[in-house]
């Protein structure tokens, strides 16, 4: 198997994952559920990235940096989500995405 | 005189200044009870201050406020007045000795101005003029010594009688004369008759202060009942007026002594408004009832009339003399005495104190001319110099003389003469106007609306009498023509004023024709040459008519404002002393010998019999006097006999009748003596001895009189001949004669009052059916009123008819089809605005709004939706690239 079919895997994977973060985000009406979705997106993100470095010496460096900056970012993203999340309950005793609302046209 | 010295002619100006301060408080205090008075019932304090000035009640005080005032300026006139006869006679002694240096030639300078200071300046000029002669000097000198200092004591005691004081600078276009022409002044110059009629005003004035608080007593109550004005619930009930009608008084009695104080016509004009705006509000007293109110506007605009012309007269003069003082004006338009050598002459007439008349020789651009001398007749007459240059010259007969257009104070001028006659009408319609003289009498007689004391110090004495006063005092102004207009006019006057009494039943209607009848004698007087008869007449009629209106006034109380004289009679035993006063009036009007009237009335008639005697043709002028005399007896002791003696005509009037508290008696009394007594000189049988009438002629009589005027003697012009020498000769040689003719006639008059009247040997009810035209002709006032009203207020009010007309239908119609199109214009506009306009920016609106309204339904809120809005678009998106891409031919 050459690099590139090798390539192609891990971008089925990436894709897939992204895929799966997706729907989940798009399919779950729990809160925390959409969160999952997230990480699974941004992970989906992060496989691309690393097999772009493995796979690409042009993109060495700059696939692993990109992929840690993503895992930063989702810590950062996943506190602030949950606090939301948290501030979200203590407005509406529930965390069902469906009844955030207020924002409708 | 030293700078600091009192000049004792302040005293007038004090007597003056008095009633205008009563006025004042009067009208302040008034103001502020009125102020007061809505809120007296809710505030403690406002109620405390209001019931302080007097409260709801009017009270007393008022009146003698005013009574004060008016007493107080009558001691001042009296003090000013004794002063002045003590100095009089030294000033006139110094005027006489100066003229006569002046009409001696051998100095050369003319001192016939009226200012100190201008006389030096003058003095420097003619010395600076004589330094150049060098030798001449002394002897010049010599000779001026003597008449510059009597010039100076004659200034000096002249001073201490006038003064003015500048006003307002109003620069007419047209004087060159800037120092003086174009200012106004207010001055004040006592002369004999000044003095005389502030003394007669403020007496009959206090006099009559003293009997209102009598006779208005009735407005001292909280509420008047007016019994002749008629509401829907009965008599109108208002307050009493009672503090009003001192006001009033007050502010009249100001302006009449202004009026006599005034050394100029601007300040006479001023105050002769002020009368009759005086007058105006004392006849409309009572200006609920509608006659009342009728006759106060029928005065006041009759008035209008005659100001119309004084202000014609007031212009012209203005505009050719730059001027309104009196003594400078007599300077401009009669020639002084003398010139620089001496007298001056026309041929061989003295052309001094006359109009001197030419013709326009050449005119130069500038509008000056050369004007040919001629003897009285001629289109343009001479402006003389007021300040007499160092040299100057007079003109001389049949030589040309330099006129300026618009002559400096030192230069020669010209008038159109016709002009000067116009300007002397108009003052003359002034004084027509104010004297209700023909034909504008008409007001008088309706004035008598007014509360008794107005009518008569208004109304007889006072007011009425400043047209006599005014033309008196601007007598050298008057050309021939004008004065043969005013003989005419009294004359008419007195006639038409007198047969018009004789059928009147109001007792004050009796009374206001003969007041008519009698100015007109006095400008029957002035008319023909005798000045100081009109003038004295003016003064002994001011006491006896006002004390007959007085009388009036007290019967008039007493029958309980019953005012005709068909329910009277037979009153004398009830009101002794008003009907015995009364009869004093009575006797003197009527001209019995040694009252008062008679001293008057006989002069009056000897002067028009003097004038009737050099001009044979206007015999008018003394047969109308003579037999008015008799009809003014007659009626006179017709109504005395109606009101006071035989049989009472109606009971309810005679039991009710009671004689006037001391108020009103005293006044009484007091004029009754003076009625009697005013005109005595000695020795008392000739009347032209009178004392007063003695001190006007000699003292304050203009000098045209003396010298008439000069008159063409070929039949040119207006045929008269005022040659007043001539005049007074014979008046003064026929005294006799017509003495005896007047007392037949006034004997006459009585006889047939005595007849009809007291005897009833005949009855007037007879004679009323005997001659029923006649008496309807005279009942209507020879029907004055209905012929002004279908020549004069008909045409009026038929024009302004017409006027609305044409207001109404052609300038309303054309207005109103001009809005109409305007309306319909601005109705398409309006569509078009609303359709197009709006409509295109309400589109865009609408449009706007559509699709944001479809825009929003994207807009779902849910969290869900979106992530999946978005993972769509981004497949749209991906798909769409890859189309692009493939398309493009990539791999």
């Amino acid at each position: 198997m050459n690099p590139a079919e090798q390539l192609n895997l891990y971008l089925a994977l990436g894709a897939l994952l992204f895929v799966c973060g997706v729907v989940c985000m798009a399919t779950k009406r729990n809160a925390i559920g959409v969160l999952i979705g997230v990480e699974l997106v941004l992970n989906g993100a992060n496989v691309n990235f690393v097999a772009f470095s493995r796979y690409n010496p042009a993109f060495e460096i700059e696939g692993m940096i990109f992929a840690l900056f993503v895992i930063v970012m989702a810590a950062g993203e996943a506190a602030v989500a949950l606090a939301i999340v948290l501030n979200f309950y203590n407005n509406h005793t529930t965390v069902d995405v469906d009844s955030a609302e207020e924002l409708k046209g | 005189m030293p700078e600091n010295e009192l000049q004792p002619g302040l005293l007038f100006v004090v007597a003056t200044l008095l009633p205008i301060a009563s006025f004042t408080i009067l009208l302040l205090w008034g103001a502020i009870r009125w102020a007061l008075r809505p809120y007296a019932s809710d505030n403690a304090t406002v109620k405390t201050i209001f019931e302080g000035l007097g409260g709801a009640v009017p009270g007393q005080a008022p009146a003698y406020v005013a009574t004060a005032a008016i007493g107080l300026a009558f001691l001042c006139s009296f003090a000013g007045f004794c002063i002045f006869l003590a100095e009089v006679g030294e000033m006139h002694e110094l005027k006489h000795k100066l003229d006569h240096a002046k009409l001696h030639p051998g100095h050369h300078d003319d001192h016939d101005h009226d200012k100190n200071e201008k006389a030096k300046h003058n003095e420097q000029k003619v010395d600076k003029a004589k330094d150049a002669k060098g030798e001449e000097k002394k002897k010049v000198d010599a000779a001026k010594q003597a008449p510059r200092n009597l010039q100076g004591e004659y200034n000096a005691l002249k001073n201490r009688w006038e003064g003015a004081w500048d006003w307002a600078r109003v620069f007419p276009k047209s004087t060159h004369d800037s120092a003086r022409g174009s200012i106004l002044q207010i001055g004040f110059r006592i002369d004999m008759l000044a003095a005389v009629m502030f003394v007669m005003v403020t007496f009959i004035a206090t006099l009559i202060h003293l009997f209102s608080i009598g006779y208005m007593s009735d407005e001292l109550q909280k509420e008047v009942e007016d019994h002749e004005v008629h509401t829907a619930h009965g008599h109108y009930h208002r307050r009493g007026r009672f503090g009003r009608f001192f006001m009033f008084l007050s502010l009249f009695c100001f302006s009449m002594l202004n009026l006599i104080l005034a050394d100029n016509l601007f300040q006479i004009f001023v105050s002769w408004e002020l009368v009759g705006i005086c007058s105006f509000l004392l006849i409309g007293f009572y200006f609920e009832r509608t006659s009342a109110s009728n006759a106060a506007n029928k005065a006041f605009i009759t008035n209008r009339i005659g100001d119309a012309g004084f202000i014609i007269g007031l212009l012209i003069f203005w505009t050719y003399f730059g001027t309104f003082n009196f003594q400078e004006i007599f300077a401009r338009v009669r020639a002084p005495e003398a010139d620089s050598h001496g007298a001056i002459k026309l041929g061989k007439e003295s052309a001094g104190h006359k109009i001197v008349r030419g013709n326009l020789v050449k005119k130069y651009p500038d509008g000056s001319a050369s004007i040919k001398v001629e003897n009285g007749v001629g289109d343009v007459a001479f402006i003389f110099p007021r300040e007499t240059p160092g040299h100057f010259d007079a003109p001389r007969l049949g030589r040309e003389k330099y006129a300026y257009h618009d002559p400096a104070p030192t230069q020669y001028g010209y008038i159109p003469y016709w002009l000067l006659i116009v300007g002397g009408l108009g003052i003359f319609l002034g004084c027509v106007g104010k004297s209700a003289q023909f034909p504008l009498q008409v007001w008088l007689p309706d004035a008598m609306e007014g509360p008794t004391p107005v009518s008569a110090l208004i109304h007889a004495a006072t007011m009425v009498a400043a047209g006599v006063y005014l033309v008196g005092r601007c007598y050298p102004l008057f050309t021939v023509e004008v004065l043969l207009t005013i003989a005419y006019v009294g004359a008419i006057t007195l006639f038409v004023a007198a047969s018009i009494a004789v059928v009147m039943t109001d007792i004050k209607k009796v009374l206001a024709y003969s007041t008519v009848s009698q100015l007109g004698y006095m400008m029957l007087a002035l008319g023909v040459g005798g000045w100081t008869a009109g003038l004295l007449h003016l003064l002994t009629h001011a006491f006896f008519k006002a004390l007959l209106f007085l009388g009036s006034g007290s019967v008039i109380y007493g029958c309980h404002h019953q005012q005709d004289m068909l329910k009277m009679g037979g009153l004398y035993p009830k009101m002794k002393i008003t009907a015995l006063t009364m009869l004093m009036g009575v006797l003197a009007i009527a001209g019995t010998p040694f009252f008062s009237g008679w001293y008057s009335k006989d002069e009056i008639l000897a002067g028009a019999f003097g004038f009737f005697m050099v001009n044979k043709h206007h015999f008018l002028l003394f047969l109308l006097p003579l037999v008015t005399a008799g009809i003014t007896t007659f009626y006179m002791f017709r109504m005395w006999f109606m009101t006071f003696t035989g049989k009472p005509r109606d009971e309810h009037v005679y039991d009710h009748a009671h004689e006037s508290p001391w108020p009103m008696t005293v006044p009484l009394i007091l004029l009754a003596i003076l009625s009697v007594g005013v005109a005595w000189g000695w020795p008392p049988h000739e009347p032209s001895h009178s004392w007063l009438g003695h001190q006007l002629h000699h003292y304050s009589q203009p000098k045209t009189v003396e010298f008439g005027d000069l008159v063409d003697d070929h039949g040119h012009g207006i045929p008269v001949d005022v040659d007043f020498v001539a005049e007074n000769r014979s008046a003064l040689e026929n005294h006799a004669i017509v003495g005896f003719l007047a007392l037949g006639v006034v004997g006459i008059g009585l006889a047939f009052a005595l007849v009809l009247y007291y005897y009833g040997v005949l009855d007037p009810e007879d004679a009323k059916e005997q001659f029923p035209g006649v008496h309807r002709f005279l009942m209507n006032k020879w029907c004055f009123d209905e012929f002004y009203s279908a020549a004069l207020v008909r045409p009026a009010l038929q024009i302004a008819h017409w006027c609305r007309n044409v207001d109404t239908y052609a300038i309303d119609g054309f207005l109103n089809l001009v809005g109409h199109w305007t309306v319909l214009t601005s109705a398409w506009s309006g569509r078009f605005d609303r359709g197009i306009i709006d409509g295109s920016v309400n589109l865009l609106a609408d449009v706007s709004y559509a699709i944001g309204s479809w825009l929003r339904n994207v807009q779902t809120g849910y969290l869900r939706s979106y992530i999946l809005f978005l993972a769509l678009a981004a497949m749209g998106v991906w798909i769409l690239l890859y189309a692009w891409a493939s398309a493009l031919g990539a791999p």
